[in-house]
């Protein structure tokens, strides 16, 4: 059915979203439009990462320039919330194609190094500057949900709504992009770069074209997470966001956009599923604290060490549907 | 003229440790190809274990080998346990390349959570055990403390122990032979894996030392989440790519040229602009050398 009809899939699994939010309770609701963040985010390190060969680990600064960017319109022009996201895909993106030329360059472990630099050094960076907001970061509101909706129309769930709607859109988006030319082009890159070359593609513009792409879309999902919290500081993007992103995207199986939903469940259940162990031992805060940074780590080493294509690649692979690794 | 000197002593204080750290990741590198992002967290485990050994032992000069050679045994375990295990199952594909970068972000994570447990979030105190208090010619006061010193001299004592290792003994033959062609060094009878394991160890107790002297030199707080740590862990890294992330004697360089730039930074400039200086030095010697300046055969060699 998804390959058939994908846009179909797409308004169907939307329309399902759509019956879920209205039975959930505000909680649920909120983790729900996490979901759609993280979303957003591990789509953007899969299509770096599995289908150009790049590594970041420091997506979350690229997050922190799409906020900050939806931040400032709001604030200073009060931008309708459409315009907001659009200036923080655009702003992340420049940032990204900066980030991209120097990367094109760069290998593996350098280009990581590189990456998690920026991603220590970025929120210190902005207390630099006043425009910025310092440590308390700049207030971030897209105001309350259109009337026509209902008195009993919650904000969560109205956030719920946009953020599902835009992952949605820009997951069919990407989907698009990842079956194209360009997509195709990213994969013979990814595989072997000089034979990408003999036929033809340009290497470093399209490494520098996939990092553009990746950048827009964390952009996109910072402005989303700030929109969710209402709220951009160094603090709301710490390093340990694009650690996560980075495992999401593992979890999920860097070469398939299919998986993409496995990294961004776990990635909200994991706090979850560590507090109700915790509350099992009588509820001691150190457990509460440090348990749900296990549980990730563990589940990141383990999934590397034994199942590192994730687990959609190695469900393919044990059926022995080997065509459809030949046809990427 | 005072203001210069100043410079130049806290920039050579500085690289002493960023030179340590840049030299376990450079051993790490040369003996499994992988740029440990989890060196950090192994330099804060350590210094927690030297926190907790004084505490016990209450001797800070007895602690601190103690927790090196703790730090070498961890660091031999994760290459025996978590790389080998690496290399077995994830050696071809996309995943191949960024396997261990992602495996060491996981063993971070996981170093955290477990500093977390055992001596939770709150900072605790590894107090100095030599006067932080600059010696004093005269009138003026210069940057330069008895803990400072003795941290340089420890520094240099140990380079000095790592490089009769590399260039005298048969052991440090065995390491340069393994880092520089595998193959051929399995051929004439060196167990490569064993000595990819004391690779590793070196590298362990290097991070140990780097990540006790910088807290005795710094504030002294630690906590799982420290800055200053994955800071450490980005100077040591840039260091290393100075020098080109082969050579020994090029993570030295590199950690003195960025130790030098940064003190004058901040002595001259702002104390703000430390990091940002940093990182576009990294972009540069990326764009403009990228094999470091150090890199070529000249550093194999080393």
């Amino acid at each position: 059915m998804l390959k058939k009809h994908p846009l179909l899939t797409f308004t169907f699994f939307g329309f399902v979203l759509f019956l879920i939010s209205n039975r959930l309770d505000e909680l649920r609701v909120y983790q729900g439009a996490t979901v759609a963040v993280y979303v957003i985010g591990i789509a953007s390190i899969i299509l770096l990462t599995g289908y150009s060969g790049q590594v970041s680990l420091g997506h979350g600064a690229l997050l922190a320039i799409g906020g900050y960017a939806a931040a400032l319109v709001r604030i200073h022009y009060n931008a309708p919330i459409w315009l907001t996201f659009v200036v923080a895909v655009l702003s992340a993106a420049v940032g990204g194609a900066l980030l991209g030329l120097a990367a094109a360059r760069l290998s593996g472990p350098y280009l990581a190094g590189t990456t998690l630099a920026l991603a220590i050094g970025l929120p210190s960076i902005a207390n630099q500057f006043p425009i910025l907001g310092g440590e308390q970061g700049l207030f971030f509101d897209i105001g309350l949900p259109p009337a026509s909706l209902g008195a009993d129309f919650t904000q969560y769930k109205w956030f719920f709504w946009i953020c599902w709607l835009v992952a949605l859109i820009a997951i069919y988006w990407l989907r698009q992009v990842m079956n194209s030319r360009y997509g195709r082009s990213w994969r013979a890159v990814r595989s072997n770069d000089v034979a990408a070359e003999l036929a033809g593609i340009h290497v470093g513009r399209n490494k520098v074209l996939a990092f553009t792409i990746s950048a827009g879309l964390a952009g996109l999902a910072g402005a989303l997470l700030a929109m969710t919290i209402s709220l951009v500081s160094p603090g709301v993007f710490p390093l340990a966001l694009s650690f996560s992103l980075a495992t999401g995207a593992v979890l999920s199986g860097v070469t398939t956009l299919g998986g993409v939903m496995i990294g961004a469940v776990t990635l909200v259940a994991i706090p979850e599923i560590a507090l109700a162990i915790a509350n099992r031992f009588s509820g001691s805060e150190t457990i509460t604290t440090n348990l749900p940074g296990l549980l990730v780590s563990a589940l990141l080493i383990l999934t590397v060490l034994f199942v590192p294509n994730g687990p959609l690649e190695q469900l393919r692979a044990k059926r022995g549907k080997n065509e459809h690794s030949l046809k990427k | 003229m005072n203001q210069f000197l100043d410079v130049f002593l806290i920039g050579v204080s500085a690289a002493s440790i960023y030179s340590l750290m840049a030299i376990s990741m450079v051993l790490v590198w040369r003996s499994t190809r992988v740029v440990n992002f989890a060196q950090a967290g192994m330099a804060l485990l350590s210094a927690y274990v030297g926190y907790e050994l004084v505490a016990r032992v209450g001797n800070f000069w007895i602690a601190l080998p103690l927790a090196m050679l703790l730090g070498a045994a961890f660091s031999a375990f994760i290459e025996f346990v978590l790389m080998r295990t690496l290399q077995k199952h994830s050696s071809q594909g996309a995943i191949a390349a960024i396997a261990p970068i992602i495996a060491t972000l996981g063993l971070l994570g996981l170093i955290r959570a477990v500093i977390g447990f055992i001596w939770g979030h709150a900072d605790v105190q590894l107090e100095a055990p030599l006067s932080k208090v600059g010696f004093k010619f005269g009138e003026t006061t210069i940057a330069v403390s008895p803990m400072s010193l003795f941290v340089l001299l420890f520094v240099i004592v140990l380079m000095i122990i790592v490089s009769l290792i590399f260039q005298k003994t048969n052991i440090g033959l065995a390491l340069r032979a393994s880092a520089y062609a595998p193959e051929i060094a399995q051929l004439a009878g060196i167990r490569v894996s064993g000595i990819r394991t004391l690779g590793w160890a070196i590298a362990g107790a290097a991070g140990a030392a780097a990540g006790i002297l910088q807290t005795v030199n710094g504030t002294g707080s630690l906590s799982p989440e420290s800055l200053e740590f994955s800071l450490l862990l980005v100077f040591g890294f840039i260091a290393a790519v100075i020098g080109g992330l082969e050579s020994l004697p090029g993570a030295v360089l590199g950690a003195l040229i960025l130790g030098l730039v940064l003190a004058a930074v901040q002595i001259y400039i702002s104390g703000a602009l430390v990091f940002i200086v940093a990182f576009l030095l990294l972009l540069v010697v990326l764009i403009v050398r990228p094999q470091g300046f150090l890199g070529s055969k000249a550093g194999r060699r080393a």
